[in-house]
């Protein structure tokens, strides 16, 4: 009995049927090419290279900013500002590196202000700007699409302004190893993406803020009135994906030892958005899943892989992602959740039977 | 005291414009700045035309149309003798060149032709050759690999293509196929878009070193997409410019100097410095002469490691030593 209704509930979590596209699609790819998921050693480098590990590496920035984007989605809400706010965050990191740089760029293995500088200055900015986007939201009652809309627009901006427009490149070699190092033989962003996530966790799931932001994305008022600080709740969630969203521009920026503020960032909320929603976590508030939300982006990363790997033309890969994305969140869809539910209910009274 | 300062300034401003008068203004609309090579391009022209004396009048359109047309516009309503003008993107400016040639402005197209070019008057347009850069990738690689007596050995080649559906791109990619037919033991093995962009061109060389593991010539359509490719090579614990040949295009200063410092192999000029060939054109325009509708190119080469290796069809062309030259290379 007890066995039947863990079944049902597995099949009716999209969590399951998230985890059950990533296995489908590295299964089609190990099928075509039986080295798809090949892990090795390499010497020369001291890393471990192959297939999956560019998967986990390159998925690490959307992974750190989809932590955010799930409480804030939990809440309800939504942030815009996210790709934005990368740009920025990679801008002041290469200006206070660089802030010799007058007309052309010479790099070179050097900062001009302080490495901690460098660090810090575009985290809490971007915490900052978080807690501008948490204003509008809680204070004012923005809707948090038009709130975060207008970071989504300015931050871009701000980023020009604070590089001139121009892009910096760095040779300094501890900004480098933020994305291009390495520990434990990963690729450093694989590490602290790790650690982002493990924190995360426990801070919802160890203290009681998981449960007031699902509390407050079920119905803001209510929570009010029962007690819970819902503002403070809105504050810190914003804040935090803004944060993340600094060390994602810190990342992303290291990765190709430059700024870019016409290009960075661009695009990332919509696939933090999208990693948030195939991971299962509903637009409408409420119940979240970090888990989720993490398998949701590796499955983005790996279609682009794949499409890399089996060197399908340039002019598809937009068509193509969209239609495996379709076929996932069909998957997920209310309906067919249910209708699998019921078949696998069949299955296993089925066997009971029979035993 | 503000009202004060509004009056000083305006008194300034109407100075200005009756002191230059007599001089030619010459206006520049230019997309913004994009990179390095953007802002060479910028800074070239700017000085160059107040270098001769000359009022410029310079819109920065920070990559957006409907600035640029304002400022065409804007352009138009001052009364300016030369309009330069580099277009965001290439399609939607028929209205508001239609304008500039009914206010009888001569119009100077510069770097990036717009789509109505067959249907408006320009005085002359200036352009890179993008079709002749591609094949200039693809003779220098196959006499490369000639010069060091690989020329008959089979070598699987990769293309990293930039944005897809821009001109740039598409025109590289048409010449460097069309060079390499001349190297039948050269052969395309793959070919994807890395976005003009090192942060996805280098993702895109990560997962073919794994499809592919025996890749030995990348010919990446801009520098940025070059070093990203240099980066994933040596992430996979091989050596960028002797294990693979990189090839890369712009002829940008970082290039150089992965260039001398062994990582990239050479690298195709498509140079910003367009002030030379447009200070002489509006010279002559002043002195009456006429250009022809043909867009002029401006003179381009190749620079690599040592020098000396053909990269055109008739192989009279010679590439550059990189090294050489570096110190001269401003962007």
């Amino acid at each position: 009995m007890k066995r039947k209704l863990n079944w049902e509930s597995i099949v009716r979590s999209k969590v399951f049927w998230a985890v059950v596209a990533e296995a489908l699609i590295l299964l089609i790819a190990v099928i075509v090419r039986p080295d798809f998921l090949k892990i090795e050693y390499n010497e020369v480098t001291g890393m471990l290279y192959g297939v999956p590990i560019d998967i986990l590496n390159r998925s690490a920035e959307i992974i750190i900013i989809a932590m955010g984007m799930t409480l804030v989605i939990a809440l309800g809400g939504t942030d815009l500002s996210v790709g934005a706010l990368v740009a920025v965050s990679g801008a002041l990191a290469l200006k206070f590196l660089r802030w010799d740089v007058l007309i052309y760029n010479t790099p070179g293995n050097y900062t001009v202000m302080p490495f901690y500088l460098v660090i810090l200055v575009p985290l809490v900015a971007c915490t900052l700007m978080g807690a501008f986007n948490g204003l509008l939201i809680s204070r004012l009652k923005l809707q948090p699409i038009i709130a975060t809309l207008i970071l989504m627009v300015a931050g871009r901006g701000i980023a020009q302004i604070a590089t001139n427009g121009k892009q910096f490149t760095t040779m300094y070699t501890p900004y480098q190893f933020i994305a291009q190092g390495h520990v434990l033989w990963l690729p450093l962003p694989i590490i602290i993406a790790a650690v982002v996530l493990i924190s995360i966790a426990l801070f919802t799931r160890k203290t009681s803020f998981g449960m007031f932001v699902e509390s407050v994305g079920v119905n803001p008022n209510a929570s009010r009135v029962s007690g819970l600080k819902s503002n403070r709740i809105i504050m810190i969630a914003y804040m935090l994906t803004g944060f993340l969203s600094g060390i994602a521009g810190l990342i992303y920026s290291s990765r190709i030892s430059s700024c870019d503020s016409n290009n960075a960032g661009v695009n990332n909320e919509m696939d933090a958005i999208l990693a948030v929603v195939i991971g299962g976590t509903s637009m409408s508030g409420g119940k979240f899943s970090l888990a989720g939300t993490v398998v949701g982006a590796l499955i983005m990363r790996t279609i682009i892989t794949l499409v890399y790997f089996f060197g399908i033309v340039s002019e598809a890969i937009l068509a193509f992602e969209a239609v495996i994305i379709a076929v996932v969140i069909v998957l997920q869809s209310e309906p067919v959740r249910k209708a699998m539910a019921k078949r696998g209910h069949k299955k296993v009274t089925g066997g009971v039977v029979r035993a | 005291m503000k009202k004060l300062v509004a009056l000083v300034l305006c008194l300034m401003m109407m100075a200005a414009f009756t002191a230059s008068a007599s001089a030619l203004t010459v206006a520049f609309s230019q997309i913004g700045q994009e990179s390095d090579w953007r802002t060479a391009n910028t800074d070239d022209l700017c000085k160059a035309i107040e270098a001769e004396g000359w009022t410029l009048v310079y819109d920065d359109a920070q990559q957006k149309q409907e600035n640029q047309i304002k400022a065409l516009r804007n352009f138009i309503s001052q009364g300016v003798d030369y309009i330069l003008f580099t277009g965001v993107v290439t399609t939607g400016w028929d209205e508001v060149l239609k304008e500039v040639n009914e206010a009888e402005i001569p119009l100077i197209l510069v770097d990036r032709m717009p789509d109505c070019a067959d249907e408006i008057e320009y005085a002359a347009a200036f352009g890179g050759d993008f079709t002749e850069e591609g094949r200039r990738m693809g003779f220098w690689a196959g006499n490369y690999f000639k010069s060091i007596g690989r020329g008959e050995e089979e070598i699987n080649a990769v293309i990293l293509e930039g944005t897809t559906g821009a001109t740039a791109a598409t025109e590289r990619t048409n010449g460097i196929l069309e060079a390499l037919q001349n190297f039948p033991n050269i052969k395309v093995i793959a070919s994807q878009t890395g976005n003009f962009t090192r942060a996805e061109g280098q993702p895109v060389m990560e997962a073919w070193l794994k499809a592919y593991p025996d890749i030995d010539l990348v010919l990446a359509e801009n520098d940025d997409m070059g070093l990203g490719a240099v980066a994933a090579i040596k992430a996979a614990g091989k050596v960028p410019g002797k294990d693979i040949i990189v090839v890369g295009c712009d002829a940008v200063k970082v290039a150089f100097e992965a260039i001398v410092a062994g990582e990239m192999n050479a690298t195709i000029e498509c140079t910003p410095l367009y002030s030379r060939f447009v200070v002489d054109c509006i010279k002559r325009l002043e002195a009456g002469e006429t250009f022809g509708r043909d867009v002029l190119h401006p003179e381009e080469f190749v620079y690599d490691a040592e020098g000396g290796i053909a990269y055109n069809a008739e192989g009279d062309k010679l590439s550059i030593k990189a090294g050489d030259v570096i110190d001269e290379r401003l962007y």
